[in-house]
């Protein structure tokens, strides 16, 4: 056999384009110096919003008293998020072994999902005590279902014919799940992980208001409380620097392995 | 005689639906010879699909009996074992590669799981590859290559374990044209070369007598075999044949049985 029609060439590994960092950059840049206009013509007051460069400036002189809080709810947060990531992704894999699992398990899940946890908080503390540390668990049951729910939707809509396909080779369970139904399942395993970024820092906060004593939730509250407002919202974006970089490792960690999507 | 190579005797397939049983198949028997090209042909729903699909056990048949070499293979409930899945090799509709996996790796994928290691079977890969003219590409995934150099891929991932048997399942149908009448063609070439006994599943009729020596013409509500044509042209077949005299009878008497069945479904 030769092959004489027109073929498509085959593309190169994509270059870098600045673009794509240039350009979130000058959006923010217009964010900045906008609001920072903004406030200053229209005079408005420090607090009910303070200019960007004082939320800056205020960060950095209290980030001494910022930073163990910081750190505390970084380790809450990496700690449940890297456990929810295998732990969402297990229970998917055996439910997607038995049908019925599927069908008992899944609107279960949609309701943790769903469930606010910071309504739990006070339960939890009820049933585990007040050690800050266990608001990992939270952040466990804040994100594991929702990267259960994707990943699951993933390995149960594998096409028919992939399935053939194993089975025409006699592929046993494993291997059919393994090297087709997981692999068909990475884009979607990929968008519950970076969910479960979000949710996982929407997780460690509440139960920081929650529980309070330690923390960036913790401390917005404490800053709140002496008028400090440049501090809180120093801190609001510390939380939001917390989630972004995960989000961006994960993004990156996609990029490497979900080579076949564009 | 000799041997067949593939029998189906009586071989029946119901689907149970929530609402319904669906007769796929019913009461189906042929024999096929080593190294036949033989068509199985019809409108779709009519179960050739079905068919290929419980030789090769990817499904269960529901009654009688399929025989490869003489050897009963199809056994309810049970998956087939290695050494008959071996003898074939499937040829999906569409390329049906995975999108994660290179060329290169696709095509391996049966060796894989059969087992099959060692640099013979390496380079029976490159062979494969460098006939279907797709070796510079072995290392592309299949979002980057072209739909006809995906099927041709597809041919070679059903051959790479070197079965005996081909199955083919309507295999260039989704491609133009042009690409379907070239890789008729190539397909005859490996036939021709190799001596593979295969099955091709179509509904188009123009193909089938061109492709293959005999004809299974099946219809629909329940499937079931209506007619079987066996082609006397001569080979190796060129598609200058298609304007001869014998080639359009031949097409003109499967159009009638296949209008035949279209009338009695509209009645």
């Amino acid at each position: 056999m030769t092959q004489s029609n027109p073929v498509k060439r085959v593309k190169k590994k994509k270059e870098f384009n600045p673009i794509n960092v240039i350009a979130p950059l000058v959006v923010l840049a217009i964010i900045y110096v906008g609001l920072e206009i903004f406030l200053r013509v229209f005079n408005v007051s420090e607090y009910v919003m303070p200019t960007p460069t004082h939320i800056i400036q205020g960060t950095i002189k209290s980030f001494h008293i910022i930073l163990p809080d910081f750190l505390f709810t970084l380790k809450i947060i990496c700690i449940g998020f890297c456990i929810a990531i295998p732990a969402g992704i297990l229970l998917a894999a055996l439910f997607s072994q038995f049908d019925l699992l599927v069908k008992a398990m899944q609107p279960v899940v949609i309701w943790l999902v769903i469930t606010p946890m910071i309504t739990l908080i006070p339960l939890m503390t009820l049933w585990l005590g007040t050690d800050p540390n266990l608001r990992v668990i939270i952040v466990i049951i804040q994100a594991t279902p929702i990267i259960c729910l994707n990943t699951l939707n993933g390995f149960t809509h594998v096409e028919r014919e992939k399935l053939e396909l194993a089975r025409s080779v006699g592929a046993t369970k494993l291997q059919t799940f393994l090297s087709i139904t997981f692999m068909n399942a990475m884009p979607q395993v990929f968008t519950g992980i970076k969910l479960g970024c979000i949710f996982s820092t929407i997780g460690a906060v509440s139960a920081d208001f929650v529980s309070r004593g330690r923390g960036l939730g913790d401390r917005i509250i404490k800053f709140m409380k002496y008028s400090n407002f440049e501090e809180s919202y120093g801190c609001i974006i510390l939380i939001a620097l917390i989630g972004i970089g995960l989000y961006t490792i994960v993004s990156m960690i996609e990029k490497r392995v979900v080579l076949w999507k564009k | 005689m000799q041997e067949p190579k593939i029998k189906f005797s009586h071989v029946t397939k119901q689907f149970e639906t929530r609402s319904q049983t669906i007769l796929a198949v019913k009461d189906y028997s042929m024999e096929i010879q080593p190294g036949e090209f033989i068509s199985i042909l019809g409108p779709s729903g009519c179960g050739k699909s079905t068919l290929i699909r419980m030789l090769d056990g990817i499904i269960d048949t529901t009654e009688g009996d399929i025989f490869i070499d003489g050897v009963k293979v199809n056994h309810k409930g049970k998956k087939m074992p290695a050494e008959v899945l071996r003898k074939m090799g499937f040829i999906f509709q569409q390329p049906n590669m995975l999108p994660w996996r290179t060329v290169r790796q696709n095509v391996a994928l049966p060796l894989e799981v059969f087992g099959l290691k060692g640099p013979e079977w390496e380079k029976r890969v490159d062979e494969l590859l460098e006939m279907v003219g797709l070796t510079e590409y072995a290392n592309a995934r299949p979002n980057e290559i072209s739909g006809g150099m995906l099927q041709r891929a597809g041919v070679i991932r059903a051959m790479v374990h070197d079965p005996e048997i081909l199955l083919m399942d309507e295999p260039f149908g989704a491609l133009d044209e042009l690409t379907r009448e070239q890789m008729n063609m190539e397909l005859l070439d490996i036939w021709s070369k190799t001596g593979k006994t295969i099955i091709f599943i179509t509904h188009n009729i123009e193909e089938s007598v061109l492709l293959s020596s005999r004809v299974y013409v099946m219809g629909t509500n329940p499937g079931r075999l209506v007619e079987t044509v066996t082609l006397d042209l001569p080979r190796p077949r060129t598609l200058s044949m298609i304007t001869q005299e014998k080639f359009i009878e031949y097409r003109q008497l499967l159009e009638g049985y296949i209008g035949e069945i279209d009338l009695s479904k509209i009645k």
